[in-house]
């Protein structure tokens, strides 16, 4: 039985149809010249924690290979910045920022909001005690049911079920929660993904299942994962709405993911938000050089032009929220790691992972009797 | 120049080098082979084993696969069903998981619900093993849900020639074969040896004694196996001679080998990275119990992993995983017994 009232048996809703009402609608219009500077923030911490890794780790101060989001953060900033403290998200490997980005608008320091601190995240990156998970497992494997981010596993597309199951009993709870599930392309191979997404249509549950299409799974070209043109098409199947946003465009982003996200809240059921975007370097930093071989130059060339932040810029100008010097202050895109300096982020941005970076490495690690602890519960 | 015998080569070769070796020899020898997994042809694979595959045998038979195992290892059987020897690649033995029902009922059982009709070449291979600081889903050694499931072999080699061999001979066995490969042991210049310029096999079900020894003897494969040789030139010292067995190949297990060397020691202690409970060390004790019962002195005892996952950080890696003092530990308690 479903918790999720149907309308009837006139349940389906042909896809065109519903993928036009609810692609139509531009909520980004609605924002506020301080939202929209906020977001233009975002994507700068998003940036500058990508970069900074990189630095630390190249200073020997870091280990662990680092999966770069480098030119997909609209994904990110966009896809989040209209959540409730109430919905939840599961991110993947490429999604690292996304655990300090949730519910993170204008108040990144508040401890009850529910996403990660800085702390948290850094003291997972370094592999210290401080982090949520203990340092059990590595990089973005971690989570918080408090709150409300899926701990992920290696496993591609793993999450998506956990995520249906999740909304599925907040409904049954009374509640009006969202789950954003973030994958790449090559991952929608997986069968779970099918099965996932296939449980979710059937009892329109509200997961709004975000690909993000960077045109490489590891060294393999969208086109040897996935047999059309957008994996947002696969929608079809499940009589769902897929729609495709322009992953470069942090409003655009924004745009469609609130259009899904709303249909979600309001009982239509999933979607798919199909992001198309570049993967800038290699699947993981041990990756760059070879990335540099098994993919064409002027890909790469083309794939990194569009960056976000100049297109967000870009826009903020055009709605007259952004002008002269103060648009030309910081200039951090089509930047490298070892070509982007401090100066090239807002000083919040920089002081704000200061202080994650310097918990991190303050925090101890775990004792290694740990290793041993929470396999079961204890009942006492 | 037909007088001068050829220089043979005396380039030490690794672990990797020997197991891309093997997929190279046994591509051009079988024209019906075909290997396929993620990202094994443009990148070569995530470890570089595939290297060269596609360039010397086209992308029909060196497949850059949709990140989808189960169906990596179905199509494999497919293939096999009709005719072709398939290597299909786990990017990490780990992910083996998300395919386990195409292996254990689908391709496990295939020989034996036809009667013996279809038999299947198919060798699913992949990196395994911790110490590596892979955390959870990046240092499994899952090879005991495979011995679990009668129709597949279950090989783990620990030495370049070793690989090299026993990947060729699961190749030409014609049974379904599960083969871990030890990745920390891939670029490990210290095992690197010189390897036969002419084809060779290693036998399936053969093990090997890798140090002789009069007063206990080890049983282990993959990692384990270095764990128990630097254990044994700790005992060494300590006026304790241990022998150490490399058994290889677990499905088929050469039992002999181990109760020739009990014959001797009388004490056994059994080494593996995997978690204890329903483990293999587990398996070859009780058979040591059943048949061997009377040559031993001493109860047989395991070193393995606790029950837990693998971790990440280091602490508490090695906290669970076997170590050489631990081993040396166990050793020491059951020679005294
Ligand atoms: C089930 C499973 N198979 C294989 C892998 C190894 N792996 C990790 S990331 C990756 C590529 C993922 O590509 P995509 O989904 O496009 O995400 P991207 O890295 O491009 O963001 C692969 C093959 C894995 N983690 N899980
Ligand atoms: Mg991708």
């Amino acid at each position: 039985m479903s918790v999720i009232p149907t309308t009837g048996t006139a349940a389906f809703e042909p896809l065109a149809e519903t993928a036009e009402s609810i692609s139509d609608s531009r909520p980004s219009q609605l924002l506020t010249k301080e939202d929209c500077l906020e977001i233009f923030n975002q994507l700068y911490l998003a940036r500058y924690f990508d970069i900074r890794l990189i630095k630390e780790k190249k200073r020997g101060r870091l280990r662990g290979t680092l999966y770069s989001s480098h030119n997909q953060e609209a994904i990110l900033v966009g896809a989040l910045f209209g959540l409730k403290s109430t919905d939840w998200i599961s991110p993947i490997h490429r999604d690292m920022p996304a655990f300090f980005l949730k519910d993170s608008k204008f108040q990144w320091d508040d401890p009850t909001r529910s996403g990660m601190s800085i702390e948290e995240v850094c003291a997972q990156v370094w592999g210290k005690v401080g982090s949520p998970g203990r340092a059990r497992d590595n990089w973005s494997h971690i989570g918080s049911k408090s709150k409300r981010i899926i701990h992920s596993t290696s496993m591609l597309a793993g999450t998506i079920p956990v995520a249906a199951g999740v909304v599925y009993a907040d409904r049954m709870n009374g509640g009006d929660a969202v789950v954003l599930t973030f994958n790449g392309e090559g991952s929608t191979a997986q069968g779970i993904f099918h099965e996932a997404v296939n449980f979710a249509a059937v009892h329109k549950l509200p997961v709004v299942t975000i690909v993000e299409n960077n045109q490489w799974a590891y060294g393999t070209p969208v086109h040897l994962g996935c047999p059309t043109p957008d994996v947002a098409d696969r929608a079809h199947g499940y009589g769902i709405p897929g729609l495709v946003a322009d992953g470069q465009d942090v409003f655009d982003v924004y745009d469609k993911v609130m259009a899904a996200v709303e249909h979600a809240r309001s009982g239509k059921g999933p979607s798919i938000v199909e992001c198309k975007t570049f993967r800038a370097y290699g699947h993981g930093d041990h990756d760059d050089d070879r990335a540099m071989k098994y993919r064409p130059n002027d890909q790469i060339e083309a794939g990194r032009t569009r960056d976000p932040i100049a297109i967000c810029r870009q826009s903020l100008i055009e709605r007259g929220f952004l002008s002269g010097a103060e648009a030309e202050q910081y200039i951090a895109e089509r930047k490298s790691a070892s070509e982007a300096t401090n100066d090239d982020f807002p000083p919040a941005v920089v002081d704000y992972l200061n202080r994650g970076i310097e918990f991190a490495l303050n925090s101890p690690l775990p004792d290694a009797e740990e290793g041993a602890m929470w396999v079961f519960k204890e009942n006492a | 120049m037909a007088a001068v015998a050829a220089e043979p080569t005396l380039v030490k070769k690794n672990y990797l080098t020997a197991l891309r070796e093997a997929l190279i020899e046994e591509m051009r020898r079988n024209d019906q082979m075909i290997c396929q997994g993620e990202d094994i042809g443009m990148l070569g694979g995530a470890f570089g084993v595939t290297e060269g595959l596609l360039e010397e045998f086209g992308s029909t038979r060196v497949i850059d696969a949709p990140i989808a195992e189960a169906a990596i290892i179905g199509t494999a059987v497919g293939m096999a069903l009709n005719g072709k020897t398939v290597m299909a690649e786990m990017q990490f033995i780990d992910f083996i998981s998300c395919g386990f029902d195409q292996i254990v009922n689908m391709m496990a059982t295939y020989h034996y619900r036809t009667a013996g009709e279809v038999n299947l070449p198919v060798v699913v291979r992949g990196p395994a093993g911790g110490y590596g600081g892979g955390a959870l889903y990046h240092s499994q050694m899952n090879e005991a849900w495979f011995c679990h499931s009668p129709g597949l072999r279950v090989v783990v080699p620990s030495t370049p020639y070793d690989a090299k061999g026993l990947l060729k001979a699961a190749l030409r066995d014609g049974n379904p074969c599960i083969f871990f490969e030890i990745k920390e042991l891939y670029r490990k210049n210290e095992i690197a040896e010189v390897l036969p310029d002419e084809d060779y096999i290693v036998p399936l079900g053969q093990a090997v004694v890798r140090k002789e020894g009069t007063d206990i003897t080890f049983v282990s494969y993959g990692q384990s196996v270095y764990h128990c040789m630097s254990a044994a030139a700790e005992l060494e010292k300590l006026g304790v001679s241990a022998e150490v067995i490399d058994i290889r190949t677990l499905v088929p297990l050469d039992e002999e080998t181990i109760y020739k060397s009990l014959a001797k020691t009388n004490r056994v202690v059994v080494v593996n990275e995997a978690p204890m409970t329903c483990g293999f060390a587990g398996e070859i004790v009780a058979r040591i119990a059943n048949n061997a019962f009377n040559l031993l002195d001493a109860p047989p005892a395991r070193v393995t992993r606790l029950d837990t996952p693998v971790p990440w950080v280091k602490p508490l890696e090695l906290h669970v995983l076997p170590s050489v003092e631990k081993i040396v530990r166990v050793a020491l308690q059951t020679a005294k017994y």
